[in-house]
């Protein structure tokens, strides 16, 4: 059994992970943060920071809990949290907006420190 | 059947879905109830609230044995652990039938017979077997019903159109069959990995039943020697002379010893009293997720190891498959988790029932068929009769007197005959009142079950307020689980009075839905 700090940290990391993975869908995006304009760039941290999230949440589990409690308890975490995550998203869109402003926020300071059009077009 | 490969999986996931999603649907809704079956026991069976013990005391237990089975070829008692704080003495019977007594385990003292089957002997095998006692026939049924699901599974998947674009797609705000797809797609998909290893190991278990003719072609026939090579089974021809027992402790400690400090769960003795007497210890499987076949057997009257046993790595596999399924172990946060998503499939199996009726109810209508009303009294029966009928289970616990009989049969079968005769009457209540029906079932969940709340503090005193200061968790647990779902049914039910068609014209029908 884990102790409880840990099971907040795999509960939240589950839960963010997949937020940030339903904010790198358009309809979603579009419901929490009110527009439509994202660049590429926001686009692949949004996925790549969710997936980063999810894994972390996996090594926290095989620590607290070991190989095979650890597993089951991160893949039975997974379909709770991703299922926490559609209904915040249904009736709470607005929880999950300080998370979208702040990895726009992330973004667009990234496309600001490298504003040379041929640049940009790559990314 | 359809014309390409997506159409057919459709007409497969519409048929097998309607005609097995009622037996389905209870089969999930026992088996999310069995995740805490130990709790529901203790709920339900007062005289079995004790506090935790670690040692029994051996000789008012054997003594009692002795007594109550004098001529049993075996006996055997599970030791209390975190969940359940009984001895349970089990033995066969002279009618040859498995009895069970519980035992207080410091004084030994018997415990009254709590005239129920409750969690472990009601709701669990109801999961498993339906209690269909003709031949196996529970048990393919429910392996039919099982092997479905798999269907089910891989079919929903292939006509999901957009599996990973609405991945997060629930949109309450719509209307009825849009928003109960969104539900239905949302449960399957998003808990997909557990709904098919549950399915799939719950058919693993009952591999002997399913599959009988591996073991008869691999063992010649042979079944003694396949539970030998398994399962551990052994056993010593009786002596003609009387024989002693030597001390249970020192065996327990032995074999806590060679297990590496894990101690038995159960102690059972074969040929109690016969000089080749043996004593069979299984260790725990508290500690971890696959469900070991490590047993110890010692000589009774020496006291001294005949054999040790552990399972073969295929035996492995297939516990570890099992353990999955039965959650034996010892861990909080995943029974819990096991409970919610066992839940969701209960949410799915009855979303798409909603789907399908409410797709089809202006078509058949207009065409004046039958189908959606016949499938709306199955539905209303399978989904909310099964939770009424399982609360007027508890309520008839907690109102029928100690020793109550009636026509022949105790008090545990008139416990179960209540159960059976709510649920009928929920089916036929769902096809005599459509349209009503959900409603009056929803409300009937809102009242049956603050009742059990209240009848359980007034039967034995334990109210919420006691069990959570004394930290009671399987009582309160069990008491706060009912009145969270008296929350939901009544919110349920409170919002289908708002949006009855007779008092609400067609505008503001949509105002309503729109609001929800």
């Amino acid at each position: 059994m884990s102790g409880w700090p840990l099971f907040i940290g795999i509960l939240t990391l589950a839960y963010l992970g997949w937020g940030l993975l339903a904010l790198g869908q358009e309809r979603h995006w579009r419901r929490v943060a009110g527009t439509t304009s994202r660049t590429p760039f926001l686009i692949l941290l949004l996925r790549g920071l969710g997936g980063v999230a999810l894994a972390a949440s996996f090594a926290i589990a095989l620590l607290s809990d070991g190989p095979s409690f650890g597993t089951l308890l991160w893949v039975t975490m997974l379909s709770l949290s991703a299922i926490a995550v559609a209904f915040t998203l249904a009736w709470r869109p607005g929880w999950l907006r300080p998370l979208a402003a702040c990895l726009a926020w992330t973004a667009i300071g990234e496309r600001a420190s490298r504003s040379s059009p041929g640049r940009r077009r790559c990314s | 059947m359809g014309e390409t490969f997506r159409d057919s999986m459709g007409w497969l996931h519409t048929w097998a879905g309607v005609v097995l999603g009622a037996l389905l649907f209870a089969i999930f809704w026992m088996g999310s109830l069995s995740v805490f079956d130990r709790e529901i026991d203790r709920w339900m069976m007062p005289e079995t609230r004790l506090a935790a013990s670690d040692r029994p005391s051996w000789i008012p237990l054997l003594d009692a044995a002795r007594r109550l089975a004098p001529d049993a070829p075996s006996w055997g008692f599970v030791l209390p652990n975190e969940r359940v704080p009984v001895v349970r003495f089990y033995f066969r019977n002279s009618a040859g039938d498995i009895s069970f007594r519980d035992f207080e385990p410091r004084s030994g003292a018997l415990l009254p017979d709590a005239g129920t089957l409750a969690g472990t002997r009601f709701i669990f095998p109801f999961h498993y077997s339906l209690h269909i006692r003709w031949g196996d026939l529970g048990y393919w049924l429910v392996g039919l019903t099982g092997m479905a699901m798999l269907a089910l599974l891989v079919s929903g998947v292939v006509i999901h159109r957009r599996i990973f674009a609405d991945f997060f797609t629930f949109r309450p705000g719509r209307k009825l069959p849009r928003s109960s797809l969104d539900l239905h797609n949302l449960t399957g998909v998003l808990a997909l990995p557990f709904h098919f290893v549950i399915t799939i190991s719950g058919l693993i278990i009952f591999f002997a039943i399913y599959f009988p003719g591996v073991i008869g072609s691999v063992y010649n026939g042979d079944h003694a020697a396949f539970k030998r090579d398994a399962f551990g089974s052994f056993q010593r021809e009786a002596a003609g002379a009387p024989g002693s027992l030597a001390s249970l402790d020192r065996m327990v400690t032995e074999a806590t010893r060679i297990w590496g400090g894990a101690p038995p769960y159960l102690v059972r003795v074969w040929r109690p009293g016969n000089d080749n007497a043996t004593v069979e210890m299984r260790r725990t499987l508290a500690r971890s997720v696959d469900m070991n076949v490590d047993i110890v057997h010692f000589d009774a009257a020496t006291g001294s190891v005949l054999r040790t046993h552990t399972a073969s790595p295929v035996v492995h596999l297939q516990r570890f498959i099992a353990g999955l399924h039965f959650i034996q172990f010892e861990h909080w946060t995943l029974r819990w988790i096991y409970f919610v998503l066992g839940l969701s499939g209960c949410a799915m199996i009855a979303t798409g029932y909603i789907c399908w009726l409410e797709t089809r109810r202006k078509r058949h209508a207009a065409r004046g068929l039958a189908g959606v009303r016949i499938v709306e009294g199955l539905t209303v029966g399978s989904v909310a009769g099964i939770v009424i009928a399982t609360l007027s289970f508890f309520v008839a616990n907690r109102l029928l007197p100690h020793g109550a009989s009636l026509a022949g049969y105790d008090r545990a079968a008139l416990e179960v005959w209540i159960f059976y005769l709510v649920w009928l009457a929920s089916f036929a209540h769902g096809w005599v009142r459509p349209g009503h029906a959900w409603r009056e079932q929803c409300w009937s969940i809102a009242g049956l079950a603050p009742l059990a709340v209240v009848l359980n503090a007034v039967t034995t005193g334990d109210h919420l307020g006691r069990t959570l200061t004394e930290g009671a968790w399987a009582i309160a647990g069990m008491d706060l689980m009912l009145l969270a779902g008296a929350g939901v049914a009544a919110l349920t039910a409170w919002r289908l009075q708002k949006r009855r068609p007779t008092t609400t014209g067609p505008s503001a029908r949509r105002t309503l839905e729109a609001a929800e």
